[in-house]
């Protein structure tokens, strides 16, 4: 028999992080060992347990019931306890008995340190994309924006609601830019967990930023269903799909600002 | 790299004014002039009744919303009608903040909008 091994891993900077690398064999003799570990985690106030399984080769149910356990615990802290690194075979063995029901499951450690980092830290990942003016690039750039709130978690309708916001605000970009200074729109998002945030900058051309002050001005209405207006419904639309619309005009460009809550 | 949108169409039977057309893909900025000529050629062609079907139309943004009601106006003006079926729920909440649910005729249902023409 394998006797079951944990080592505790160094996490730097996450006060409230702990990290176990779990080896041999998860057996009900495993128990007191798991007990001791966990009661000097929760000494020092970590919340968060990171379990590194990929060198275990044996699970019984009365260790995982153990771990279970030890989950609620931090949970009821406002914590988690999750695993990274099972084997195919490993897994199987926990989903009979339930266990993938309980806890979350990463492939790799790097993955649940992302998750915990995402979770609790609220940590907002920023992506940059800068673009010709043209309408042909709109779309790959607001179906990409889409599906990175959707890896993000954010459901299929808020995500569509957002690719609907990034459409509207790059058309609007192309549309009102200088036709003399052929210069790249810059489109940042910044996402975390609860909201997500848009800016578009362009080079205007300054005829058609007065069409564009205009516009904004009347943002307070709601937008017109007039069949006969063919345009000019977009920014009105981004500000009823949005929390908070920032038009910025300067002498040398425009900027959007759009900031997004999640709402499921 | 215009969003890609096809219109498939068919006739109705034993309505000869009247043409279905499937909207497949993405209607936006891109592709709204394309779609406008086509379904203005319909017009052009005797077609006063159009069934736009939008089964597997996946987006709409508020240039291809503009056109919708350009081809609602316009069929209206030929004593005719634009009627859509099978909204899917994300397009139809674009349709109704835009405000635009009591200006289209929308229909559940392709067999719904065929039933209720004149």
């Amino acid at each position: 028999m394998q006797e079951l091994k944990i080592q505790k891993m160094p996490v730097e900077l996450r006060p409230d992080l702990s990290m176990w690398k779990l080896e041999g064999e998860l057996g009900p003799e495993s128990i007191a060992r798991i007990q001791a570990e966990f009661e000097l985690v929760l000494d020092s106030k970590q919340n968060f347990l990171i379990a590194e399984m990929s060198g275990v080769t044996q699970v019984s149910s009365a260790a995982i019931g153990q771990l279970m356990g030890c989950r609620q615990l931090l949970s009821e802290r406002g914590g988690d306890l999750v695993i990274t690194g099972v084997s195919l075979d490993i897994k199987s063995k926990l989903s009979a008995m339930g266990a993938t029901k309980i806890f979350k499951f990463y492939n790799e450690l790097r993955s649940a340190i992302n998750a915990y980092h995402w979770e609790v830290e609220r940590k907002a990942e920023k992506v940059g994309l800068s673009f010709p003016p043209e309408l042909q690039f709109v779309p790959p750039v607001r179906q990409m924006v889409s599906r990175i709130a959707r890896q993000k978690g954010y459901s299929h309708r808020d995500s569509f609601r957002i690719e609907t916001i990034v459409d509207e605000i790059c058309n609007n970009a192309v549309e009102h830019g200088s036709e003399k200074v052929k210069k790249n729109i810059d489109l940042t998002v910044q996402i975390n967990r609860e909201k997500i945030e848009l800016e578009v900058a362009n080079a205007s051309d300054p005829d058609k930023i007065e069409n564009l002050r205009a516009v904004s001005s009347s943002l307070s209405k709601p937008p017109t269903a007039d069949a006969g207006q063919r345009r000019g419904r977009g920014l009105a639309l981004i500000k009823m799909l949005s929390n908070n619309l920032d038009i910025n005009f300067s002498g040398e460009g425009t900027s959007v600002h759009v900031t997004k809550l999640r709402e499921e | 790299m215009d969003s890609q949108i096809e219109l498939e169409y068919d006739d109705i039977k034993g309505h000869a004014d009247t043409k279905m057309v499937r909207f497949i893909g993405d209607l936006d900025a891109t592709n709204v002039e394309t779609v406008l000529e086509k379904i203005c050629n319909l017009f052009n062609d005797g077609y006063i009744n159009i069934i736009a079907d939008f089964k597997k139309l996946r987006y709409v943004n508020s240039t291809g919303l503009g056109i919708l009601l350009h081809f609602s106006k316009s069929a209206k003006e030929k004593n005719g009608s634009f009627k859509i079926a099978n909204v899917n729920e994300n397009v139809y909440e674009i349709i109704e903040i835009i405000g635009a649910t009591t200006l289209l005729e929308i229909y559940d249902e392709v067999d719904e909008a065929v039933a209720a023409l004149k």
